[in-house]
This record gives structure tokens, sequence and C-alpha cells, in this order.
């Protein structure tokens, strides 16, 4: 029925904007984060759509490009878990030292996906 | 033992074509100017091509050149010639009459008269009586009379032995016949030089003795060649039969020319020694040659008995060309005989040995061509083989006691002609009933062939009648008939025959085995033929369509057809290697596209912090932790390019020493930094 | 003095040594064993023939007890004619065994039997292949294809001119003349690949007594009769074998021939030429081929390397001569072809020669990697077999030979930098972001 339909689009919308008004009450530093994943998930699924219309042909280098997107994402989600000042169970994680783990992580991802890239 | 099987086996690789023995003809003449061709510089090869040359009446010329009497006439010269060569230096002057001077001559018989007397062994005796007896025939001035004849034939004489071979000299223990050759030769060539007569009776008779004895030693072969045979000697060459026997007819023949008396030597031993010289054919080797034409040469005349040959220049007789029987009585040299006639004692075909064909005719003799011949054939002479037994009868009796014919003389004959083939029919019958199913005449003359088909339970019948150009049954050698497979499986049965029909009955059922259960086409071909039947043919009649039943588990199968040579030789197929097909790369330019694609979400990401509203104002302002921070950052940049070097063309060893290096560094900047961070901030947070 | 003599004969020895070697694969010494001397004199002609081409023949007789084929280990003689079918034991040291070893060894045999053959040389015939009609008495007859003469009726002498096609065993000229036979016939196994027939029987010869009726079909009938066969074994040893041993003398050699129902009479039987070719050809001056000088090299290079690589280009080059009697000759043949071969031929090609006796092909290396063979196994009628074969081994790529940076993978490529520079463009902005 035409109410129920505009009703659930309206409902939709209102819970969009219920929302988008809470994520911008976030920090701007997670925001960077969120926007770093978002960044590294779109390359991710930007390559899958391309494996998915030539095939896997180096798939080393298939692997190795998804792999690095994907690592990055979830290095940046540890990374954001352990900044978060609302998290409670980081409390005592000095946030540089997540950042050097996150550094140092990253080296090493890079490494290997450079070793494997081909 | 060993020496009846080579005479076994002499017979049978050169006689076994020759049933009666042929005299020298032309080919032997003109074999002979082939093989002698070449100029020897021996003197004994050269007497040989001369004396054979002689013999023969060849008109080429012989191989030899002026040096051969230059030669001579250098050996003549010298005193120290060895015997043999003066022996046959003077051979070759004789027949080349080289000039030779009297002086000469009379100071070799001087010398050889000297060497006679001292000789030790039968060679030296023999060659110096020898050349003694040529001086004598070449000049007649010298004087070559042996005054103490009677001492030099004893010592020859003294090594004869008892079974009349001879030893070559007084320590040889071991005989030879070839020796007692030369023996005679040279005893005849004493008796020839005595200065006064020998006393003939006595020592003659006991040399006529010591020939019988060694005419007992003398070997038979099955066709009635007589020949000598000669054991291994130790101390002289191996003479084989052909030079041994030679050297005895010279011998003997020459003993008999000197004597006054009859040597009595049985007719048919000088007929087999004819037999055997002649039943050599062509000899290839020039003193094999030479053996057997001067063996010949002494037979041909010879004061025993001369050897008169019956000889067929054919023997094969075609009743359809009317040829007439020729029949040539020659002397061992092709000469012409004494006033002769031949009889045709009787004639009887070799399977009815004791009914003869023709009985007592007389060979008319044909003036030009030398030849006797039967005007024709009678009339109940039909195709086949026969015996044809001839004699010869002298006409003057005193020539019985100059020459020897032999007795009776068996001589093959083939009579050949057309044979008639009619009635012939080919049938296919139904076995139990009897009932001809199917029934064609055959033309066997023509080219036709017949197309029939039967199965397993029906028979094959083929019949024909033979006939010989007179009328009665003829039995062909060779009756075949042949069925060939389709795969080429070939089965032949003979054709009997009950009387002048030849039936062969094909009962499918009781073959089937051994047709191997092969249905299809089957061809036929008969095959008739005979040594005298003049057409023999082997002609492809038809085909017939079999139809046999299935093969059972246990039947034989049938043989693999034989591979061809020649396909099993050729080149094989060439292979060439299918390469893994590469996958299926994308296009170029969608990758690019991609490339680019991929790129955005960087832009995106940059854009979005430009959105954000990023800053650096963290960024620490005092100068030492500024440079660290600014040092961290190069660190971690040097490191990713450090990567992307490794990715172009470092391998892992450098990028690891190097990654440690630069590692190490960035970890002590950064803690640096990120402590002044973290100090800064807390400050603010306890602020 | 002593110490001289030793020298000397220490320098014969090689000089003995280089009669038959593999340099020179022509026989020099033959021994000839016959029944009788008297052979030596009617086959003459043949006898001469081989002298004239250089060989040294020395006749004994076949039971001569001091005959022997070797003397401490070594063969005193490079081929051997046995023209003594009467024989039923060798003399000395010879034997039915010791003539097979000699063949064995690579040696040459010439067999010539007779309607007398005795069981001895029926046994060497039947070793080396080839079965005589085993009823003693039978001879080939042939009633429509035999030699017209006025002294021969009962059909034995027979004229053919069934040879085998091929020119190297015959020579190049045509026998235009048949050939006269008189003798028994034999049989070959058809199983067996290493015998040919040279000389066949017509379709309507047969073997059987000529002088009695027949009472059963005969065991040898038609073309499958062979009166001459030859034999080449696989070390190349060659053997003659006739059923007939007057068609080496000299008067069939001399004779005028012509065949039953053809209207032209020959002057001269093709015997002369049938054997004096055949006989080059037995005694190894045709058809003797040996392969020298393998080469085989990449495409642009010129030494051999010890391994190859899949899909390399190379090339292979071999050289082979055919022996003259004298000398080494080029081979000319379009029908070489070299295998590269694991378990199985992966690449078959014919190889192109440049008529200098030269052949050389190139293909592309399969992509399958292993231990491969240089394969030339070249088996034609009438030649030596060559059988060369070159192992080299096969690598697939190294990781640094492939292709290097793909085009298909450029994204991937791109992304994992894209990532590393967000990463860099992150950690500054995360560290002094306010």
């Amino acid at each position: 029925m035409a109410r129920s339909s505009t009703s659930t689009s309206k409902d939709a919308q209102d819970l969009f904007r219920a929302l988008w008004s809470a994520y911008s009450a976030t920090p701007t530093n997670l925001k960077i984060i969120d926007l770093y994943v978002l960044f590294a998930i779109f390359t991710a699924l930007l390559q899958v759509v391309y494996m998915a219309l030539v095939g896997t042909f180096p798939f080393n280098s298939f692997l190795s490009g998804v792999l690095s997107c994907v690592g990055t994402a979830v290095l940046a989600v540890c990374l954001r878990i352990q900044v978060n000042k609302e998290n409670k169970e980081f409390k005592d994680l000095a946030p540089e030292r997540a950042f050097a783990d996150f550094v140092l992580c990253n080296l090493v991802l890079h490494l290997v996906i450079m070793n494997f890239l081909g | 033992m060993a020496t009846t099987v080579v005479g076994a086996a002499f017979l049978l690789l050169l006689l076994l074509p020759f049933s009666i023995s042929q005299p020298i003809s032309d080919s032997h003449r003109s074999a002979a100017s082939d093989l002698f061709n070449k100029i020897s510089p021996s003197l004994e090869d050269a007497y040989e091509a001369l004396r054979v040359f002689e013999i023969l009446a060849i008109e080429k010329k012989p191989p030899v050149t002026t040096d051969t009497c230059h030669t001579v006439l250098e050996n003549l010269g010298s005193s120290s010639s060895p015997l043999k060569d003066l022996f046959y230096a003077l051979k070759v002057s004789g027949i080349l009459k080289c000039d030779v001077d009297g002086a000469v001559l009379k100071k070799i018989a001087s010398r050889l008269k000297a060497t006679v007397h001292d000789a030790s062994t039968l060679l030296d005796i023999y060659y110096s009586v020898g050349s003694l007896v040529l001086i004598k025939d070449q000049d007649s001035n010298v004087d070559v009379l042996l005054t103490d004849a009677d001492e030099i034939f004893r010592s020859i004489k003294a090594l004869s032995q008892s079974d009349g071979r001879w030893r070559y000299s007084s320590n040889n223990p071991e005989s030879s016949t070839y020796a007692a050759g030369l023996a005679l030769e040279a005893l005849a060539g004493v008796i020839s030089l005595a200065s006064s007569e020998i006393d003939q009776s006595k020592q003659v008779s006991i040399v006529k003795n010591d020939i019988a004895k060694l005419f007992d030693r003398i070997e038979k072969y099955d066709d009635g060649a007589y020949y000598f045979d000669e054991k291994f000697v130790s101390g002289s060459e191996h003479q084989d039969s052909l030079s041994t026997t030679s050297s005895v007819v010279r011998g003997v023949t020459s003993f008999a020319a000197v004597t006054s008396g009859r040597i009595n030597l049985p007719g048919d031993t000088i007929l087999g020694l004819a037999k055997f010289f002649l039943g050599i054919g062509i000899p290839g080797d020039t003193k094999d040659f030479f053996n057997q034409v001067e063996s010949l040469s002494f037979l041909e005349s010879n004061r025993i008995s001369i050897p008169l040959i019956l000889s067929l220049p054919e023997t094969v007789y075609s009743l359809t060309k009317k040829g007439q029987l020729k029949v040539k009585v020659n002397t061992v040299l092709g000469s012409a005989a004494p006033p002769l006639t031949v009889k045709l004692i009787r004639a009887f075909s070799t399977g009815a040995k004791d009914s003869a064909i023709i009985d007592s005719k007389e060979l008319q003799y044909n003036q030009n061509g030398g030849f006797h011949f039967l005007d024709a054939f009678p009339k109940n002479v039909d195709v086949g083989t026969y015996v044809f037994v001839f004699e010869i009868v002298l006409h003057d009796s005193d020539s019985e006691k100059i020459y020897v014919a032999g007795g009776q003389i068996h001589v093959p004959i083939y009579v050949t002609g057309i044979i008639k083939v009619g009635s012939a029919e080919i049938a296919v019958l139904d076995s139990d009933l009897g009932n001809v199913e199917t029934h064609k005449t055959l033309d066997l003359a023509g080219n036709d062939v017949v197309s029939l088909s039967a199965n397993h339970l029906q028979k094959l019948r083929l019949s024909f009648e033979l006939e010989s150009p007179r009328g009665r049954l003829f039995k062909p050698h060779q009756a075949f008939l042949k069925l060939t497979h389709e795969t080429k499986i070939e089965h032949i049965f003979l054709v009997g025959n009950t009387g002048k029909k030849f039936e062969n009955v094909f009962d499918f059922l009781g073959l089937v085995e051994k047709l191997f259960y092969l249905s299809g086409r089957y061809e036929i071909e008969l095959t008739v033929g005979d040594a005298v039947m003049e057409n023999s043919f082997s002609r492809l009649l038809g085909h017939v369509e079999l139809d046999l039943p299935e093969a059972p588990e246990k039947a034989a199968r049938p043989p693999s057809p034989p591979v061809d040579p020649y396909s099993r030789y050729g080149p094989k197929a060439e292979i060439n290697h299918i390469f893994r097909v590469p996958e299926k790369r994308p296009h170029q330019k969608l990758s690019l596209v991609f490339l680019g694609l991929i790129l955005l979400p960087f832009i995106g990401f940059l854009v979005g912090l430009l959105r954000l509203g990023v800053n650096l104002k963290n960024f620490p302002g005092s100068t030492v932790p500024a440079t660290f921070g600014f040092l961290f950052h190069l660190g971690l940049a040097a490191v990713l390019l450090l990567y992307v070097l490794f990715w172009l063309k470092l391998d892992l060893f450098t990028t690891l020493k190097t990654l440690g290096l630069l590692g190490a560094f960035t970890m002590f900047v950064g803690h640096r930094i990120l402590s002044h961070l973290a100090l800064t901030s807390s400050k603010l947070k306890s602020a | 003095m002593a110490k001289l003599i030793f020298v000397v004969l220490l320098t014969l020895i090689p000089i003995l040594c280089t009669s038959f070697s593999p340099e020179k694969p022509s026989d020099r010494r033959i021994l000839v064993l016959l029944d009788d001397f008297a052979v030596k004199s009617s086959h003459s002609l043949f006898f001469k023939s081989l002298q004239s081409r250089g060989f040294d023949l020395e006749f004994k007789l076949a039971d001569d007890p001091k005959i022997a084929l070797q003397r401490y280990g070594q063969y005193l003689y490079d081929a051997l004619v046995l023209f003594c079918p009467t024989i039923e034991r060798f003399g000395g040291s010879i034997d039915a065994a010791a003539v097979l070893d000699f063949v064995d060894s690579g040696h040459d045999l010439i067999v010539g039997a007779d309607n007398n053959a005795s069981d001895l040389i029926r046994e060497i015939a039947t070793e080396c292949g080839v079965d005589f009609d085993e009823d003693s008495a039978a001879m080939v007859v042939d009633h429509s294809g035999y030699a017209v003469s006025s002294t021969e009726g009962d059909h034995t002498l027979i004229a053919s001119d069934d040879f085998i096609k091929s020119d190297v065993i015959l020579g190049s000229k045509k026998i235009e003349a048949p050939v006269l036979f008189q003798g028994i016939g034999h049989s070959l196994n058809p199983s067996n690949s290493l015998v040919l027939k040279v000389l066949s029987a017509s379709p309507t010869a047969f073997s059987a007594n000529p002088k009695s009726k027949l009472t059963s079909p005969p065991s040898l009938i038609g073309s499958s009769i062979s009166l001459v066969s030859v034999i080449q074994a696989r070390n190349n040893a060659r053997i003659l074998i006739s059923g007939s041993l007057s068609m080496f003398s000299n008067r069939f050699f001399r004779s005028d021939v012509q065949k039953a129902g053809s209207p032209t009479k020959h002057d001269k039987s093709g015997n002369e030429q049938f054997f004096t070719e055949l006989s080059k050809w037995v005694l190894h001056e045709r058809g003797h081929l040996k392969a020298v000088n393998v080469q085989h090299h990449k495409v642009g290079e010129t030494n051999e390397p010890s391994i190859y690589r899949i899909n390399d280009d190379l090339e292979y080059s071999v050289e082979i001569y055919e022996w003259s009697g004298t000398t080494w000759e080029p081979y000319v043949a379009d029908d070489v072809q070299i295998q590269f071969y694991m378990m199985s031929p992966y690449v078959l090609k014919t190889l192109s020669n440049d008529s200098k006796g030269r052949y050389f092909t190139s293909f592309k290396v399969p992509d399958v990697y292993g231990v491969f063979q240089f394969k030339i196994e070249y088996e034609r009628l009438g030649y030596t077999s060559l059988s060369l074969s070159k192992q080299i081994p096969v690598r697939p790529f190294r990781h640094n030979e492939y292709e290097r940076f793909i085009p298909a993978a450029y994204p991937y490529y791109g992304a994992a930098f894209s990532m590393m520079a967000g990463f860099f463009v992150f950690s500054a902005v995360h560290l002094y972001n306010k």
C-alpha cells in the first residue's frame, strides 16, 4: 500500500539520519581511521570485481592485492579499537603504543605482500 | 672317405647337367682367349698359354711378347739357371721358335748329361731328361744321346713303389701318383734318348707292370668318369685330382709312344679318363685349363686307344616343332671321327623300362653337317621322358684297335608336346541330393572367369580332361587347385585323376576347419604343368563366394598375413608437440582501466581526509622532536621504498639486510617521537 | 737385436688391427670353404670379381683339419663363404656354433646350398632364419618359368626375374636378363623382420622331386619360395643364402637365357650382374651408414648446452655417410627423422639435408620437463640401421624466467602500492591530527 511504502521509506530515511548524526559525534581521529578502512575495503572490492571479470590468472598477485587491502583494513580496525577512548578494555594502553604496533604490523604486512606480489 | 665325398661333390657340382660329355667346342676357344690374357713373367705360365693356343688352334695372338724370347735366351745362356727354368725355357722356345744358338744348346746338353747322372731327386731327373728330349727336337746337331741310359733307367725305377706309385727322392718315404706320372714321362724320355737299345723286353715289361698297378688305383665316378686322386704329400705342393690325372695321362701316353709293344689298358678306362677331362667343362683357372687341354690332346692321338665321344647337341625334342634327333661322334678335341655308323639299339620310356618304343634303328649320316640323325620320331613316340640307347659301330675293323667307342650309351631324352585340355567344367552340388545347383563349362584357353556361390553344406566339383598329342592319357607332374581368400590366405589341393578325367571335389563341410572358417570370396586358380608339357598354364578360373559357419571357440586362428617389407620401413608420421595453451589473458586496456579505477579510492581517501579537515597541528614544534618526527616518517618512507625496490629487482637477502638497518633506525626514532608525543598528550590530559 | 725385433713386432700390431675397423667397414680377408678345389676353378669369375675389388680370398677344403676362424680370441677373417653344400662336418675348429658366433660378432657370411645340401648346411641356414625344404630330393621346379634349354628337360633350371625392389641391394642399374637358378628353394618365416627375399620364384613354381609324381601338395609353392635371401642381423652382419651353388658358376654366368613364354633371348644371363651387385651389398660396400658429428644447440648460439629449458628453440644436426667400398660418401635421403623422446616421442620431425650429408632441423622444446633423448632410429630396406640417442635434460622455467610484470595484474600492483601510500599518509595524519 502506498502509505506503508512511504512510511517505510520515511522510516528508513529517519533511521539513516539518526545513524548519521550519531556517527558525526565520533571523534575526528576515529573518523580518519574509518575513512582509511573504507578506502581499503573499497579497493579490495574493486579487485574482486576485476577478478570476477578476467579470471584468477596471476592468482598470487590477486591474493596479494586483496590481502594487502584486507590486512590493512584489519590492522586499522585493530588500531581503532585500541585507540578508541570509549573502549574500556584498552584504557590502560597508550595510543602511541598501539600506533607503534600498528606501524610494525603494517611494515611486516607490506613486506609479505611485496614478496608475494610477484 | 673324404676323397669319395669330394669326388661325389665334384661330380654333382659339375656333371649334373651333363648326362653325356661334350667334346671341346668353340666356346672353349673363346674362353681360352679370355682367360689367358695376362702377360706373365714366368716361363711356366707363358708355356701353358702357348701350348693351349697351339692345341686349340686359336687364331688370336697368345699373351707373349718379344721379351719372352729374351727371357728364354737369358735362361738358356746362364750356366746357373735352375733345371726347372731351363726346362720351361726350352719348351717355350720350341713353340715360339726363338733363335737359340747351337753352341748354347750344346753347353746345356753337356751340363744336363752330367746332372742326369748325379741327380738324386725325381724332379731333377725329370727336368734334365725332358730338357734333353726338347733339345733333340729343336736341334738335331746337338748330341743328347745318353750312353748309360740303362743306369738312368734303373735309377728312376729305383724310386718306384710296389703299388705303382713313385717317390720323389730316396729320402722321402711318401709316394705320390703325381710323381708316378713324372717318372713315366722321364722313363719315356730316357728310352728315346738311349744311344744303344735298352733291354726293352725286361725293363719295359716291368714298367708296364707298374702302369698296370698304378691303374688299379684309379677311382671312378658314377657316370663312368675315371680319375686319379692324391692325398697330401709332405715336401711338395698338393696336387688336386685334375693335375694328378693329367700327370699320369701325360706319362702313360708318352711312354706308350716310345715303346714298340702295346700297353694294355681297358678301353673303358681311356674313355673314362676322357669323360673326366671333358666333364670339367670350361675351367676358370689357367693351370686347370692347361692341364685339361693338354691331357685331352694326349688322349686325342695316343698309341693306347683313342676315345670317341658320342654327344647330342639337344636332348629335348618337341613334337610340335618336329625336330630331328641329331647325334655327333667326335674325338675329344672335336675333330672328325673315322667312318662309323651310329645305331639306336632301343628306346624305352623311363616309366616302363621293359617295353621298348623303338627297336634297332640305324641313324643316317649328314655329310655336310658331320652328324648322324634320325629322320623323324616314329608315330608311337608320345610326350614323355625316354632313354635312348646308342651304339657306335666302326666301319673299318682295324680302327677298332686304335679307337675305343664304349659299348651301349644311355641318353635321357625328353619329348615335349602340346597337351590338349578339354571338357573343363565347374559345378556346385548339393551334398545330400547330389543335385547340381550351378554348372558352368570353362574354356581354359580363353580368359573368362566364372562367379559362383556356395555354402558349407554344398560341394564344388571341378573336372577337366588331359590328352597327349597321340591321344593317350597324360598325368602331369603338377596339377594344383588353389583357393585364395580375400585376406591372401591360400590353400592348395592336388587334382587327382581316374583315367583321362581329372576331377577334384571340394566337400566344404569337411573343409571348414582347413579354411579357418573364413567366409567370403575365394579365388580359384588352376595350375597344370609338366616337364614335357609345352603349354603348362596357370589360370584364374573365377571366384566363389563361400558362406561358412562361425568359427567355434577352439578353432585354429588363421595365420597372420606376412608383413610387406616395403611398408615396414617407411618414415613415420610427424608429431608436433601441442603446447599448453596459456590462459586467456584479459585485454591490456581493461587492466589499465582497472588500474586507474584502483587508484580512485586512494584519491577518494585523500579527498575525504581533506573534507574531514585534517591538520598536522600536532607536529612537534621544537627542533629535536621535530627532527625525530621527520626522521621517523622518512624512515617509514625509506622502508616502503625499499619494499618497492625489493619488488622491482632486489632479492630477499639484501632486502632483509637493509630492512634490518632501516628498521632499527626507524624504530629508534619512532620510539623517540612516539614517547615525546605520549609525553605531550599525557601533559595535556593532566592539564 | 731381440729388442729390435720386439719393437718391430709391436709396431706391426696396430697395422694388423686396422684390417677391419669401424672406419673401414668393408671386409678384407675372406675365407672360402669348398668341397673340392674344382669349385675354385669352375666359379672363378665370381671369385675374380671379389678379388678385383680388393678382397683377399683364402681357399680351403671344408674338411681341412687346419682351418680355424679365430685364434687366441681374434677373428682371422672378416667374412666367410661356404661353398660346400655336401659337407657333413667341418674340419679344424669350425662347427655350426662357431660359424654362428662368427656372424654374431658382426662378420658376413655367404652360403651356397645345393640339392644335396647336408644337414649341417641346412642347420646353419635355419639358425639364420631360412628354412630349406625338408625333403632332401626336392628341387625347385617351374613348368611355366623355366629357362628354355635344349639339354635340360626337367624344368629344374629356372629363369627368375622377380627381384627385390631395392637399389641399395641390387644396384641402381636394372638387371635386364633373368637369373638362372638350379637348386633347392627355401621359405622365410613371415614374422621374421630381418630376412628379405632377394630373388623369389614365380607363382607357378613349387618344390618337389622332379622325377617322381606328387602324392600330397608340396609345402613350398609359388612366390613364397625364396631362391636367394639375405639377412641383415641387428648388429649389421649380412648373410646371403642361396639355394643353388651353380648360380655362382662360370657356366651360368656366361650362359644365354630365355625364359619360357618370353620371346626375348638374352645373350648373357643376369647372374653375373646380380651376384656382383649383391656381393657388394653383403660385404658392406654399399648400404653401410654411419652417423657422426651430432650437434645440437640453441638457435643463435654455437656451443652445446648441457640442459635445455622448456620452450627453447633448438637446432639439431647430424652427418650421415655411406661407405662406398673405398671412401665415406655423403648419404642423401629425405626420410631421416629425429625424435625428441621421453617414454614416447613428443616431437618427430623429418630432417632436411644439404646434399653433402649434413642433416639438420630446428624445433621448439616441448613445455614438458624431464630427461629427453634425441633419438634417430633409421631403418630402411637394405641399409644398416642407425640408432643414435643422446640424452638431454629439459628444465622448467627458473623463478626469474617468467614474465616479470604481468599486465593482467596491474590493478593488483596498483592496489598494493596504493595501500602502501595510504598507510604512509595515514600514519602521518593519525599522529599529528588534532
